[in-house]
């Protein structure tokens, strides 16, 4: 029995893949990663942009104190912790550079960070995702005849044309859920997103309570690169619905630290949102 | 001719009846914030039918509400749910799987590219998120082309959302129908152009000097008509005035989830507790009890 959550577990490995430069974004319903960023923030990111919920809330914490974690994308909570609350259609106007990846990957002097159009990363669900890294909120079934209806895409799909990485998370890890192909697209996989040449890279990966698949650079297939403490590689095949594929060198991620996770639970969940 | 400003404050009940079966009404607010809650009550217990609903980006269970009374025909809709509180709107799913309600599927731009297509009077607005996606193939409405001067991207044509009324909750408005959001705005400057006439529901009727005071705030001019509904937003929050009230949200989260599962009974009584028994909205702030209205008053967000 470990002492933290798979949740804790999800925003302490997301907090560590943040940089100082990036920029994040992070929409409805992802507590799991505005715990991550804020901790990023707390930890090793004072600079890090970042862009909570609806209201393009540009959020800080660095020096403030979070009370508690919000339990809504668009609550006064977050409008306490933010510096800039735009009107919700500007999300779309994006906050980087109009150059996009171009810009990104020619750098430059005078700016190293707002390289992306968008935003470096973004946290992206799914109620279904395959190995192409397509992942569906729409709903199960066929056209005219969802047997389940999923939440909707919200606005998943027109962010994701411009951010360089998005992460695509599951909340349970089985074969319901990672499929072969998924029923509907709210979020393009890799081969789509190069596709129709998206600015966007599309998922770098996809998480689970169990693991991480990656992608294969060449065949832009999913691959499983790390697992989750305790979790087998054979736990991970009987529990995924397509055939899994390993990177090379399959690594167990580092548990959280007893610091991580004193930062996480003191000053940003601090009503324990993710502990269970 | 008089010289005298016309006024354009209703009561709730005349500025509902406005809505007439099978209209087309676009309902602000977003997520748990800001919804116009006394009017959407009003609106069921009108028994209004057959509506087209375009919703906020990111709708909340106000939305589902109206769903589960019967009123809506067809959602415009990248979202239906509560979040934490519930994921998945109940009554959005039951109507939609059982196709009591159609659905124009979109996504949070896609609606916009509508409004602001609908707003500035074009043909349609273009927009690329979206290609690759399911979305095109489940919206008939939605036409895919090729880019006329890059002649490789496909974009997406989005047709102009019109909307009769726009129905709008605010901080406060004065008598004329100016009307300012004492916090985030969302989408809901977006909605109210994209219609043709706007419906404001304010927590206060102010002075036309307030107004003056900051004319920068003002997000919504001229209403057609601005209905005084203090605590009108319960049980969402109205940003500058209150929070969200949960547990109640719980309540109505529980009441449509039976609903799905095929408990009517849960879910009439439900209707019957908090939108057809009132007789008006201050009895319906009766129901919800004066110490737990008060309990969630927060501190303003806007400083003037």
């Amino acid at each position: 029995m470990s002492d933290y959550s798979w949740k804790e577990m999800m925003a302490v490995l997301f907090s560590r893949e943040i940089k100082d430069t990036d920029k994040v974004t992070s929409g409805a319903h992802t507590e799991i990663f505005f715990a991550a960023t804020m901790l990023a923030q707390k930890t090793h990111a004072p600079n890090m942009k970042l862009q909570l919920g609806g209201s393009v809330t540009l959020c800080n914490v660095t020096d403030v104190e979070v009370t508690e974690l919000p339990k809504t994308s668009t609550g006064y909570e977050l409008l306490r912790y933010a510096e800039s609350v735009h009107d919700h259609p500007d999300t779309y106007l994006f906050y980087g550079a109009p150059g996009g990846k171009r810009y990104y990957k020619e750098g430059s002097d005078f700016r190293d960070v707002n390289h992306f159009w968008f935003a470096d990363k973004f946290f992206v669900g799914g109620i279904q995702a395959d190995k192409w890294g397509n992942a569906n909120m729409i709903g199960l079934g066929k056209p005219g005849q969802m047997t389940f209806r999923g939440p909707g895409t919200i606005g998943i799909n027109d962010i994701a044309i411009g951010v360089r990485d998005t992460y695509v998370f599951l909340t349970a890890h089985d074969k319901r859920r990672l499929v072969e192909q998924v029923d509907f697209i709210s979020h393009p996989g890799k081969k789509v997103c190069r596709e129709n040449e998206y600015y966007g890279d599309g998922p770098k990966w996809i998480v689970t309570p169990k693991c991480i698949f990656d992608f294969d650079p060449e065949t832009l297939e999913a691959r499983l690169a790390m697992l989750f403490p305790g979790v087998s590689v054979d736990d991970i095949r009987a529990n995924t619905g397509f055939a899994v594929k390993t990177a090379k060198k399959v690594e167990t991620i580092e548990p959280p630290t007893q610091a991580e996770l004193q930062v996480l639970r003191n000053e940003v969940d601090r009503t324990g949102l993710l502990r269970h | 001719m008089s010289r005298k400003r016309k006024e354009v404050v209703t009561s709730i009940e005349e500025a509902a009846s406005k809505i007439k079966d099978g209209m087309t009404v676009a309902i602000g607010g977003f997520g748990a914030d800001n919804h116009p809650m006394t009017l959407i009550r009003e609106i069921i217990r009108d028994g209004r039918k057959n509506l087209t609903v375009i919703a906020s980006a990111t709708a909340g269970l106000e939305i589902d509400l109206l769903i589960g009374a019967g009123c809506v025909k067809k959602l415009v809709a990248p979202y239906v749910g509560q979040e934490m509180y519930c994921p998945i709107g109940h009554n959005y799913r039951k109507y939609a799987e059982s196709g009591q309600i159609e659905i124009w599927e979109c996504s949070e731009y896609i609606l916009y590219a509508g409004l602001f297509a609908a707003a500035s009077g074009q043909e349609f607005f273009a927009w690329r998120g979206g290609v690759g996606t399911s979305i095109p193939q489940l919206n008939a409405d939605l036409v895919e082309f090729t880019d006329p001067i890059g002649k490789t991207k496909k974009i997406i044509a989005v047709p102009p959302l019109r909307a009769d009324w726009a129905i709008i909750h605010v901080g406060w408005s004065d008598a004329y129908g100016n009307g300012q959001h004492l916090g985030a705005r969302f989408g809901d400057r977006w909605l109210a152009r994209a219609a043709d006439r706007i419906m404001l529901q304010t927590e206060r009727i102010v002075p036309n000097s307030i107004i003056r005071k900051n004319p920068f705030m003002t997000t919504i001019a001229y209403a057609d008509c601005v209905a005084e509904a203090p605590y009108g937003g319960h049980p969402y929050a109205a940003h500058g005035f209150y929070k969200e009230d949960a547990e109640f949200i719980q309540d109505y989260v529980r009441s449509s989830e039976a609903n799905r599962k095929g408990d009517e009974k849960t879910w009439n009584a439900y209707l019957e507790r908090h939108v057809y028994g009132p007789k008006d909205h201050y009895a319906y702030l009766e129901t919800v009890g004066i110490r737990k209205l008060l309990g969630l008053y927060t501190h303003p967000i806007v400083s003037w």
